[in-house]
C-alpha cells in the first residue's frame, strides 16, 4: 500500500527558556492510502499538535512531514495553503464556519477560491453531499439556525468538497450527543469506504473502535498502537472492549 | 480594579487608543482655539474702538462743502454729542513711493491726512493717538503686513520727501475691504501740498445715543446735506474689522465640528467593537446579577481617561498655536483687554467637548439593555441578524471573485459596523472636494461676473468732481479708445445718485450705474440686464433691503418728478459695498460721482502696454488691468482659500489614513476566528488582505459617491453662503473634473491602500491552532 502521508522523528517545541517543552517529542507516524486511523491521548498529551503538524497548518521544529511524496517543512506558505484547499480536509470539533454565510455558501467557500467560473458545478457538488449526510433541505440557513449535529454534517461536506486525498478530524464528535455522533461516524465510515483516508482525533473509545488502527499518545510520544480490522458493522462491542482495555494498559 | 482593566485593556490596544485621542484632541484644540480667538476678537476691537474714537456715523463727500450748514445742523441735532469734517487728500497710487516701491498697482484710494482733533483717532501700534512730527509719515498698517514700507524708510508723496515714522492703525480704515487708506502727515506738511491732489471729506459724528443711530440718519438725508460718496455707520465699521479674522473663527469651528463628528465615529466604531467581543462577558456579568450602571462604568472609566487626556493636550496644543492664528489680530486691532477671560472661554469650550464625548459614549452603551444574559450563555454570539444580505449568496455569485465577494459581504451584513467608517470616508471626501472647489470657481475667469464686474480687461475711471466738467473728460477717453485699433469693445458706464421712493413714503439715495450694460454681461441671480428706460437692475444688498423682486417697480424721483421703473433682474455685486443698481436711461440732472470706460483688447498680451499707455495719458483717471483689480480686491481671499484647499486635501488624507488604519487594526483584531478559520481551509495570506481591502475600497467607493454628491449639493449651498457674506449670490461651482473626479479620488484610493496594508500586516501572523480550538 503507497504511503499518504509519513512523519519522521517531528518536534514541536512550545514556549522558552525554562517554561520550553517538546509538545511532539521526536514522533513518526505513517498513514497509507484510504487507512481509517485514530490518534487516542489524554489532554495535552500532543494529539491535536501532532494533527496540525501532520497537516502542514503549523510549522515543526524538527523531523519531517512528507505529504503524497511532498515535503511540507520546504513548501512555502502559499503552497500549503493550496494543498490544504486541494487535498486535504478538516473537521474540527467547533462547527468553525463563518457567522455571515449560509450553510451552502460556508461549505462551498474554500472551493470558490478563484474557482468561480465552476461556481455551478462547484453548487451542485455541495448539493449531492448535502443530501448524502441528510442536510439537503438546511442550504439557505444561517449557521445559528442548525443543530450541532447537522453543523457538524455541514463540516464533513464542506471538507469532502475537493474530492481530499485524506480528511483530518480534530475530535469531529467531541461536542455531539451519542445518538448524532454515531451517526457522524456512519458517515465517516462510508467516506473512507470510498477511498477516503481519514485521521481522527479524539477521547471516544467508542470513534477508535470504528478505525482500523489506533495510535496511544502520551507526552508527546506515541507510546502504542492497536492494530483493528476494518469494520463491517458486527461486534461494535467487542471492538469497544478491546481499545477500552489498551487504554488501561498504556494508561490513559 | 477599573485602573487594572483600564491600564490593561489601553495596553492591549495601544495604536486604537492613540489614535481615538489624538482625534479627541485635535477637536478639544480647535474648539479650544475658536474660544479663545473670538474672546480676543472681540476685546481687541473694542480696545481698538474705544481707544480710536470711532465715528458713529460718517458721511464720504466729495466735491464742494458747506462747513457753516452741517456745523448748524449739528448744533440744532440734540443727539450729536461731537461732530468734524475731516479731509483726505487722495493722490494717485503712483505717486506714494517707498523706496523702490509704489502703490501705482494698488486699487486703494490712498490719501493724507492729519491727525483727528476730537475723536476718530490715527493710532500707533501701542493704541496710542499719533503726535506726527514735520517731515514724518505714519503709514496704514496693511502696508506693514504686505512689506511695502518699513519704519525709517525715505517716502516719496507727490514729490515730498518724508521718513516713515511709523505705522498707524484705522479703526475706519484698517480693513482691505474699505477702499481708501489714510496716510497720517504734520498739519505744517498737509498744508503745503494741500493744493496738489483731490480733496475728499469724512464728515463724521459721534451720537450721544447710539440706539437713535437709525433716527439720526434720516435726520440728515432729509436735512439735504452733503452726501456724495458712502455713508459708513459705527457697526459697519465694527463688522469691516471683525469680517476677515471672523471668518477665520467661522472656518475652525466648521472644521471643529466635523473633527468632533470624527472623534464621535472613532470612538463608536471602537466601542461597538469592543462591545461585540465581550459580548460573553458582559451577558455574563449580567447573568451573575451585575447591574447595567456596573458594567457600564468600566467601559465609561476607559474613555473618561482617553477623553481626559486627549483634552488636556488639545488644551496645550491651542496655546501652542494660538500666537500663530492671533498675529492678525494683535497687528490690526492691538491687544485685548480681557484676555485671561479667553482662557477661560477655552477650558469652558473643552469641558464642552469632553461632556458630549462622554454622553455619546454612555449612549452607544444603551446597546447593553440589548444584550440577553440566556441567549449569550446558549449561543456565545450575538445573534444580530443579517438583514439585506439573504440574497448576495456566494452560490449565486457570478459577478465577483471569492475574496471580493466575501468583502462586501462582510460590509452588507455588518452595516452598523461599517457606517462608522463610511461617515468618516463621506466628511473626509466632503473636505477634500469643497475648498478645491470653490477655490476653483473664485478663481477662474468668469468668476468676476458673479460679482458683479464685466468680462473686459482694462477700466479707466474717473472721478466725479475733477475740473468741473466730467463729461468732456469722458468723452475724450471714449473717443481715444474707440479709434484705437488694439481695442475691440469699449463700454461707458457712469453712475449718479438719485433718490428712490421707499415704501414707506421716505426718500433714500440710491447709486444707478447709467450704460449699455449688454456690452460687458454680469451674471444675474434672478430677471436680466435692463434694456429698456423704464427698466432697472438692483444688486442684491439693494433689492433685499428694499424687498423687492425682478418685475417689482420701483420709483425714482427725478427733478421732482416721479419716475417708474420695472425691476428687470437682480444681480451680485461686490464692488461699492455692494449696494449699486443698473439702467440705461439717460439723464442730465443730476451730478456725475463716477464713470467707468471698460474695454476689451483683442490682443490680450497688450494689456500691460495698453494700460500704461492710458495711464499716462490721462493722469486724471485711474487705468487698471481688470486682473489687477481682481486680485487686489479678492486675491487675499483667493489665495487664503488656495491654502485652504491644500490644506484640506493634506487634512482629509490625515483622517482617511488614520481612520481606515484604525478601522483595520480592530477588524483583524475581531476577526481573527474568522481568520483562522478560512486559513485552515487553504486561504492564503494574500486572500485574507484581498477580502480587507475590497471591504475597505467597497465602503471607500460608496464613501467617495456620497461624498463628491454632498459636495455639489451641500457644499454649493454652504459656499454660496459663505460667498454671498461679501455680496454675491447664485452661485454655482466650477468643478475641474480632473482634480475633483479623478485625482482626489485617486489620492483617496492611495491612502485607504497603504492604511488597509498597513493595518492587515499582522493578518497573516494569525496562528490557526490558536484561534481555532475554542
Amino acid at each position: 500500500m503507497k504511503k499518504i502521508l509519513i512523519g519522521d522523528h517531528i518536534v514541536k517545541t512550545f514556549g522558552e527558556g525554562d517554561e520550553k517543552r517538546n509538545v511532539l517529542d521526536g514522533v513518526s507516524v505513517e498513514m497509507g492510502e484510504g487507512e481509517f486511523v485514530a490518534v487516542m491521548g489524554p489532554s495535552g498529551s500532543g494529539k491535536s499538535t501532532l494533527m496540525f503538524a501532520l497537516s502542514g497548518t503549523d510549522s515543526i521544529n524538527n523531523g519531517k512531514v512528507v505529504f503524497d511524496d511532498r515535503e511540507l517543512s520546504s513548501a512555502s506558505e502559499n503552497e500549503l495553503s493550496d494543498l490544504r484547499r486541494t487535498a486535504m480536509g478538516f473537521v474540527f470539533q467547533q462547527p468553525t464556519m463563518l457567522k455571515n454565510l449560509n450553510i451552502l455558501d460556508n461549505i462551498i467557500l474554500p472551493s470558490m477560491r478563484g474557482n468561480r467560473k465552476n461556481a455551478a458545478k462547484i453548487t451542485e457538488k455541495a448539493r449531492a453531499n448535502m443530501k448524502r449526510v441528510g442536510i439537503a433541505e438546511l442550504e439557505k440557513r444561517d449557521i445559528t439556525q442548525v443543530s450541532g449535529g447537522q453543523l457538524q454534517r455541514a463540516g464533513i461536506c464542506r471538507a469532502l468538497m475537493n474530492s481530499p486525498k485524506i480528511i483530518f478530524g480534530d475530535e469531529p464528535t467531541g461536542a455531539l450527543n451519542s445518538q448524532s455522533a454515531q451517526e457522524i461516524m456512519d458517515i465517516f465510515s462510508e467516506i473512507n469506504a470510498d477511498g477516503t483516508a481519514i485521521m481522527l482525533v479524539t477521547h471516544d473509545a467508542k470513534v477508535a473502535a470504528r478505525t482500523e488502527r489506533v495510535m496511544f499518545m502520551r507526552d508527546g510520544k506515541i507510546v502504542s498502537e492497536l492494530k483493528l480490522s476494518k469494520f463491517d458493522g458486527s461486534d461494535m462491542d467487542g471492538r469497544v472492549e478491546e481499545v477500552t482495555k489498551k487504554m488501561w494498559e498504556v494508561g490513559i | 480594579m477599573y485602573y487594572r482593566i483600564i491600564r490593561n485593556d489601553i495596553i492591549k490596544s495601544k495604536a486604537v487608543t492613540l489614535i481615538t485621542m489624538i482625534f479627541v484632541a485635535a477637536a478639544a484644540m480647535l474648539v479650544s482655539l475658536a474660544a479663545i480667538l473670538v474672546v480676543h476678537l472681540s476685546g481687541s476691537l473694542d480696545t481698538l474702538m474705544k481707544q480710536a474714537e470711532t465715528p458713529h456715523f460718517m458721511q464720504m463727500h466729495s466735491g464742494e462743502i458747506d462747513t457753516a450748514r452741517l456745523t448748524a445742523f449739528a448744533e440744532q441735532n440734540s443727539n450729536v454729542d461731537e461732530f468734524q469734517v475731516v479731509q483726505f487728500l487722495n493722490f494717485d497710487g503712483a505717486q506714494f513711493i517707498f523706496g523702490e516701491k509704489s502703490l501705482a498697482n494698488s486699487v486703494q484710494d490712498n490719501g493724507l491726512s492729519v491727525q483727528s482733533e476730537k475723536f476718530d483717532y490715527l493710532l500707533d501700534l501701542e493704541g496710542n493717538v499719533i503726535n506726527v512730527s514735520d517731515g514724518e509719515v505714519y503709514v496704514p498698517v496693511s502696508y506693514m503686513k504686505d512689506n511695502t514700507a518699513k519704519v525709517g524708510d525715505m517716502a516719496v508723496i507727490n514729490g515730498k520727501e518724508f521718513t516713515v515714522g511709523g505705522f498707524l492703525r484705522d479703526s475706519t480704515m484698517n480693513s482691505s475691504l474699505s477702499a481708501s487708506k489714510r496716510f497720517l502727515v504734520s498739519s505744517n506738511d498737509y498744508a503745503e501740498i494741500k493744493n496738489l491732489g483731490n480733496i475728499e471729506y469724512l464728515i463724521e459724528f459721534r451720537l450721544k445715543d447710539m440706539s437713535a443711530l437709525g433716527a439720526f440718519e434720516t435726520a440728515y438725508a432729509s436735512a439735504g446735506l452733503e452726501m456724495n460718496g458712502p455713508t459708513v455707520t459705527y457697526s459697519l465699521f465694527r463688522m469691516m474689522n471683525a469680517i476677515s479674522d471672523g471668518m477665520m473663527i467661522g472656518v475652525i469651528l466648521l472644521v471643529s465640528l466635523l473633527v468632533v463628528t470624527i472623534a464621535f465615529m472613532c470612538i463608536r466604531f471602537t466601542l461597538l467593537a469592543k462591545i461585540e467581543d465581550d459580548y460573553r462577558e458582559i451577558g455574563v456579568m449580567k447573568a451573575i446579577g451585575l447591574r447595567i450602571s456596573d458594567i457600564k462604568k468600566i467601559y465609561l472609566a476607559k474613555y473618561a481617561v482617553i477623553a481626559a487626556a486627549g483634552s488636556i493636550l488639545g488644551f496645550a496644543l491651542s496655546l501652542v498655536f494660538k500666537g500663530m492664528l492671533l498675529e492678525n489680530i494683535r497687528l490690526y486691532m492691538g491687544e485685548s483687554e480681557n484676555s485671561s477671560f479667553s482662557y477661560v472661554l477655552g477650558i469652558i469650550g473643552i469641558l464642552l467637548v469632553f461632556l458630549a464625548i462622554m454622553t455619546f459614549v454612555n449612549g452607544v452603551l444603551k446597546r447593553f439593555r440589548k444584550i440577553s444574559a440566556a441567549e449569550v450563555i446558549r449561543y456565545g454570539i450575538s445573534q444580530d441578524k443579517n438583514t439585506g444580505t439573504k440574497r448576495f449568496i456566494l452560490s449565486e455569485n457570478r459577478l465577483f471573485s471569492t475574496n471580493i465577494f466575501l468583502g462586501i459581504k462582510d460590509v452588507l451584513s455588518r452595516k452598523r459596523l461599517y457606517v462608522t467608517l463610511l461617515i468618516v470616508l463621506v466628511i473626509s471626501s466632503f473636505i477634500m472636494i469643497v475648498p478645491q472647489n470653490l477655490y476653483n470657481s473664485i478663481s477662474s475667469k468668469s468668476f468676476i461676473s458673479y460679482m458683479g464686474i464685466g468680462n473686459y480687461d482694462l477700466r479707466i475711471q474717473l472721478p466725479g468732481n475733477i475740473y468741473g466738467n466730467t463729461s468732456e473728460k469722458i468723452a475724450e477717453i471714449v473717443e481715444t479708445v474707440k479709434t484705437d485699433q488694439a481695442i475691440s469693445k469699449v463700454a461707458v458706464l457712469t453712475t449718479k445718485t438719485f433718490k428712490a421712493k421707499m415704501e414707506d413714503g421716505s426718500e433714500e439715495n440710491i447709486k444707478i450705474e447709467l450704460g449699455d450694460h449688454s456690452i460687458f454681461p454680469i451674471a444675474y441671480s434672478e430677471g436680466k440686464a435692463p434694456a429698456a428706460d423704464d427698466e432697472i437692475a438692483l444688486s442684491t444688498i439693494y433689492a433685499d433691503g428694499m424687498s423687492k423682486k425682478a418685475g417689482d417697480v420701483i420709483a425714482l424721483v427725478i427733478e421732482g418728478q416721479e419716475k417708474e421703473l420695472t425691476v428687470s433682474g437682480i444681480y451680485s455685486d461686490i464692488t461699492n459695498g455692494g449696494k449699486t443698481a443698473k439702467s440705461v436711461f439717460t439723464d442730465h440732472s443730476a451730478g456725475i460721482m463716477w464713470s467707468i470706460v471698460s474695454a476689451e483688447l483683442s490682443d490680450k498680451s497688450l494689456i500691460d502696454a495698453k494700460v500704461a499707455e492710458y495711464a499716462d495719458k490721462f493722469d486724471f483717471a485711474k487705468t487698471s488691468d481688470v486682473d489687477e483689480f481682481v486680485t487686489q480686491t479678492l486675491g487675499s481671499i483667493i489665495s487664503s482659500i488656495e491654502m485652504a484647499s491644500y490644506a484640506a486635501v493634506a487634512v482629509s488624507l490625515v483622517i482617511t489614513l488614520l481612520v481606515t488604519l484604525l478601522f483595520m487594526k480592530m477588524l483583524v483584531a475581531k476577526d481573527r476566528y474568522s481568520i483562522a478559520v478560512m486559513k485552515a481551509f487553504g486561504f492564503t495570506n494574500s486572500d485574507i488582505k484581498a477580502q480587507f481591502v475590497s471591504r475597505s475600497v467597497f465602503v471607500l467607493i460608496v464613501g467617495i459617491v456620497l461624498g463628491t454628491l454632498l459636495a455639489n449639493t451641500l457644499g454649493e449651498v454652504l459656499a454660496d453662503v459663505a460667498i454671498s457674506s461679501f455680496g454675491a449670490s447664485k452661485f454655482n461651482f466650477a468643478v475641474n473634473p480632473l482634480s475633483a473626479y479623478l485625482l482626489s479620488p485617486l489620492m483617496m484610493i492611495i491612502a485607504v491602500l497603504t492604511a488597509t496594508a498597513i493595518g492587515t500586516s499582522r493578518a497573516g501572523q494569525i496562528k490557526i491552532n490558536e484561534h481555532i480550538k475554542e
